[in-house]
């Protein structure tokens, strides 16, 4: 006989909802309070005027944070789409190996053991016109005789940054596939082999439906993630050239803490958040779809 | 005829195979080759590393560039041993209690019914969605009126609060599995439902813990953005505040950066090594069967 | 027996320093003195003294955080915005010091009569901001001279070749027209350049600006509003635009600041180098420099307005206002940056910021050819120096304008375009900041 006034599964879920509260809810607000300041961090006096929406207003008339916002979606977009597919190839060719299956996965983890800043740092190093390996290998190689300026050309920057994003992260969409794989159960597969069905056909119709909740999860993941990607970028390129890799996460970053115009940062902040929210929402509604049609409860 | 057939489907498969094997070590090379060529540098002296013509097979691996790090200051020397530690510390910690919080969490929304199920649980994963740039000044004030900057406290908090959505949502995938009847077939025996838990469903669990675990682990060893705000001195520094700091303050010493880099590969490696068995398996059930 | 000790060690080195110290021994004792310092292995020789002020005065001296100037500056805001402002000593930069009005306290009151007379006036001058002198310039002085590699001015063929090509004879440059003719000449992408820049941060906008300054031009009208949108700011953009079109400049120098620029004099791929005193002994050190012994020195060149190029800042330490024991803070900024820590300071390689120290380095230098010719080259152009504008949005000045020069630098827009975009962006940047 339970003489706890609160319900159980309240309890259970209290320290959870506490921990996020003091961490994140409290100076959410604090922050979202900021932005309709015009709050610097040189004048700390300045949060205490009330401005409105003049710092929203600023930004969406600002066409350098609008083109770092377009240039922000367009990043995710491509990185994830590519993330999705590398992945999902990676996991099929891991898993028909039968031998050394730990080691080769342990591999394939490899660049999730890696901080993203690492991850920056490694390939600002790499793509270096100057010293670095792809280039140097390009030239050893007698494939050209230019410094290739990796990290300054409007597209090759974009590439770079992106290849450092999919190489950071096709790991934990590799891993997730995988284990979908696993768990396909094996009398559907079967029946189709028995049935005469080529080897697409069975991927397409059989595998591909089972693998959706799994390449659901790993795509909502990395968009709750995708903030990792601003250490990469940071590192690499900052955002410049002229503002060529300019990206949302690095224009607030530096327009809060170098210029210290924080109440600005935040407003462009909150925008980000907002898409964050969007696209993390989007693939949780696919996700209870595929589950539902998979006729899994949830 | 018939051992046409059979010739050439073994042919094709001889041929899927190979292909298979050879896109498979393409795919491995890129992924570790620039992991590697960070692990090489970390032998080489820094004008070796920058030489142009570029010198592709190294003169002499040595142990200089750790050697120097572990040095004291002034010869390059960074409190290595202290930021591996303030790392193990709180992200053992942290990923310990994220485990306990996401264990109790995962259990209420795997076995109870309630109203506003799901928007308690959509709101939990959206705490996950603020990027720490938009955070960590905010976060900074709070914490420097509590007192809380520059200690293992103050970081391991944050990172409970970063890895709770992700580990309870694993685990309450991962308890849906486990048939209630079990636990309820263990109380009828006599256990109390305390004890039901602990005897029959936590042990099924253990996958899913586990692979929750190695996220969450990973997830607060390699974290940058708010352990840099929130940590001022070695007291509480961690590992990839210290690369950092390496590189602002030693700018092109590469040869350096590559030994510290590798120093924070080696236990990530070595973790994800050892628990393998367990992340596929806490995957399948845990993520999506419901 | 403690006390006889100390004493005894106080003497020795109040003996040994000769120099007037603001503190008495021991007249600190227990005291701790907490310190944000810059990183880096220029800036460590210095800190090694640390441990003699300690003994003399009984404080402890305990460095809370050892960065690079930008991480320092951001962590120096994030501190005003949360109020931990109660750790004592930072150090400082004359770039960086119009931004914390508030943060550091003024030093006359803690300094003896003479003490401050014994700087260079122009440093004071520098570190005073607001009416308070918010800092004590250490031996870090900092203006640029040209480098090159002599073997190239040395070789027969290529003199003839350029008075061929040019019409006059081969020399190290004295005008910015001079150095860009040269720099195309010797170029032979990829393998080795006339020249490269800083591409980036206040790097860029600071080279920018010394230009304008060259080319008779100003970054800021009287009334600060932006005055570089002129015919000199045309000619200095100018000059970086060519020099990248032309292929004489590394094409990622637009990411490049001073660490990847003396990496790459350092490498021995470039020909002609604007840079800091501070890298000539590693320029000149065999073991690091593939141009070592191939090193010459000229003062910076002259722009159209026969004005010569002379960014400048220096170093120095400074105290919060809020430290809870401002007289020991005191002395330790002022021990740092006494003579005698110059001295040693200076022996390093950098240059000092007293007049007396200036005069010791020079004589020192006597017997080392490379060394004294060095710093007759640096104390010319420290004659030419010129400090940032004193305006407290220099920095964030500098954030609207350099990403708009690497824009044009890069082809993206014109150089009017350029300009002129800047110019409307820190405009629009001044009036928000109710400037004007």
């Amino acid at each position: 006989m339970s003489k706890i006034k609160l319900p159980t599964w309240f309890v259970l879920i209290l320290p959870a909802i506490l921990i996020l509260v003091a961490v994140v809810l409290i100076p959410l607000l604090l922050s979202l309070y900021s932005s309709f300041t015009p709050y610097r961090l040189t004048r700390p006096d300045s949060l205490y005027k009330w401005i409105g929406t003049y710092n929203y207003e600023k930004a969406a008339k600002s066409w350098v944070f609008w083109s770092a916002f377009g240039r922000t979606v367009l990043l995710l977009t491509i990185a994830l789409n590519l993330e999705m597919l590398l992945g999902l190839g990676l996991a099929l060719l891991v898993s028909r190996v039968t031998r050394g299956q730990r080691a080769l996965r342990t591999v394939m983890m490899f660049p999730m053991m890696f901080s993203p800043i690492l991850v920056g740092f490694q390939f600002k190093f790499i793509f270096n016109d100057n010293v670095g390996l792809v280039n140097n290998a390009l030239q050893s190689l007698g494939l050209t005789t230019a410094a290739i300026p990796w990290l300054v050309d409007q597209k090759l920057a974009m590439f770079s940054i992106i290849f450092a994003e999919v190489w950071s992260s096709t790991s934990v969409f590799a891993i997730l596939i995988l284990a979908g794989l696993f768990a396909i159960p094996k009398d559907p597969l079967e029946a189709a082999k028995v049935d005469g069905c080529t080897p697409w056909q069975t991927f397409r119709h059989i595998t591909l439906p089972f693998l959706m909740p799994f390449i659901y999860i790993a795509l909502a993941i990395r968009s709750l993630d995708v903030a990792r990607a601003y250490d990469i970028v940071n590192i690499m390129t900052n955002g410049g050239p002229a503002r060529r890799t300019e990206l949302l996460w690095t224009l607030i970053g530096r327009t809060g803490y170098v210029d210290a115009k924080m109440g600005y940062a935040n407003a462009m902040g909150y925008v980000s958040i907002f898409m964050a929210i969007f696209f993390t929402i989007f693939f949780f509604k696919k996700l209870s779809a595929a589950r539902a049609e998979l006729g899994m409860g949830g | 005829m018939a051992m046409d057939i059979n010739r050439q489907h073994r042919f094709k498969t001889r041929i899927g195979a190979a292909l298979r094997h050879i896109t498979l070590f393409i795919a491995m090379s890129i992924i570790c080759i620039p992991g590697l060529w960070i692990v090489l540098n970390s032998f080489r002296p820094t004008v070796d590393i920058m030489a142009k013509p570029p010198v592709w097979v190294p003169r002499g691996l040595n142990l200089d560039n750790y050697r120097a790090m572990f040095g004291g200051a002034g010869e390059g020397g960074v409190p290595v041993v202290q930021y591996f530690t303030n790392s193990l510390i709180i992200s053992v910690t942290s990923t310990v209690i994220a485990i306990l919080i996401g264990m109790a969490g995962g259990y209420a929304f795997a076995r109870y019914r309630f109203r506003g199920k799901s928007a308690i649980f959509i709101g939990l994963l959206l705490t996950r969605a603020v990027p720490g740039v938009a955070l960590s000044l905010p976060l900074f004030i709070v914490m420097a009126k509590t007192g809380l900057i520059d200690t293992h406290v103050g970081l391991i908090m944050v990172y409970v609060a970063m890895n709770v959505p992700f580990t309870i949502w694993l685990i309450d995938g991962f308890f849906r599995q486990v048939p209630p009847d079990l636990a309820e077939a263990a109380e009828i025996d006599g256990c109390t439902r305390w004890q039901a838990f602990w005897k029959v469903e936590f042990p099924v669990a253990k996958s899913g813990v586990a692979s929750a675990g190695i996220f969450a682990f990973l997830t607060s060893w390699n974290e940058y953005a708010l352990a840099s705000q929130l940590t001022r001195s070695t007291f509480s520094k961690t590992m990839p505040v210290g690369l950092r700091d390496f590189t602002s303050e030693f700018t092109i010493n590469w040869g350096g950066m590559c030994a510290l880099a590798v120093l924070m590969i080696i236990p990530a490696l070595i973790l994800t090594f050892l628990v393998q068995k367990h992340l596929i398996a806490g995957l399948t059930f845990g993520g999506v069967k419901g | 027996m403690k006390n006889p000790l100390k004493s005894l060690l106080a003497v020795t080195t109040c003996l040994s320093m000769g120099a007037v110290l603001p503190a008495a021994a021991g007249e600190f004792d227990g005291m701790t003195v907490e310190a944000k310092l810059i990183g880096g292995q220029q800036y460590e020789g210095l800190y090694g003294r640390i441990g003699e002020w300690e003994a003399s005065t009984g404080a402890t001296v305990k460095i809370v955080s050892k960065k690079n100037h930008f991480e320092l500056d951001k962590e120096f805001k994030s501190d005003l915005a949360a109020g931990t402002t109660s750790w004592c000593v930072g150090s400082n930069h004359s770039s960086f010091a119009p931004q914390y009005p508030s943060l550091y306290t003024d030093l006359t009151p803690f300094m003896d009569s003479g003490e401050v007379a014994g700087f260079v006036p122009a440093m004071i001058s520098a570190s005073t901001v607001a009416g308070k002198l918010v800092m004590l310039p250490r031996a870090q002085f900092d203006v640029s001279v040209l480098y090159y590699q002599k073997s190239l001015y040395e070789d027969d063929a290529k003199k003839a070749a350029f008075k061929t090509e040019y019409g006059y004879d081969l020399a190290p440059p004295a005008t910015l027209d001079q150095f860009k003719d040269q720099a195309i000449f010797f170029a032979d992408p990829p393998n080795f350049y006339g020249t490269q820049y800083a591409g980036k941060d206040e790097g860029a906008s600071g080279r920018f600006y010394e230009m304008v300054v060259a080319n008779g031009g100003k970054m800021f009208n009287d009334d600060w509003t932006p005055g570089f949108n002129s015919d000199a700011g045309k000619e200095a953009l100018g000059w970086f635009v060519d020099l990248y079109k032309a292929g004489a400049v590394p094409p990622g120098t637009t990411s490049y600041l001073w660490d990847e620029l003396g990496a790459g004099f350092a490498s021995g791929t470039i020909a002609l180098n604007l840079d800091w005193p501070g890298w000539s002994g590693y320029f000149n050190d065999p073991e690091s420099s593939k141009a070592a012994g191939d090193v010459g020195l000229v003062v910076q060149p002259m722009g159209s307005a026969g004005i010569h190029t002379g960014w400048s800042g220096h170093h120095g330490f400074s105290v919060t206002e809020k430290c809870p024991t401002p007289e020991a803070a005191a002395s330790l900024v002022a021990f740092l940056t006494s003579e005698a820590s110059q001295i040693a300071e200076s022996a390093g390689g950098s240059l000092p910021t007293r007049t007396a120290v200036w005069e010791h380095v020079v004589k020192a230098a006597e017997g080392d050819e490379f060394r004294s010719q060095a710093l007759n080259v640096f104390k010319e152009g420290a004659t030419h120096a010129f400090p940032v504008p004193k305006t407290p949005y220099w920095i964030e000045a500098s954030n609207l304008i350099y990403p708009e020069l690497q824009a044009a630098i890069l082809g993206d827009k014109t150089v009017d375009q350029a300009l002129q975009d800047a110019a409307d962006a820190v405009d629009e940047m001044m009036q928000e900041n109710g400037v004007y």
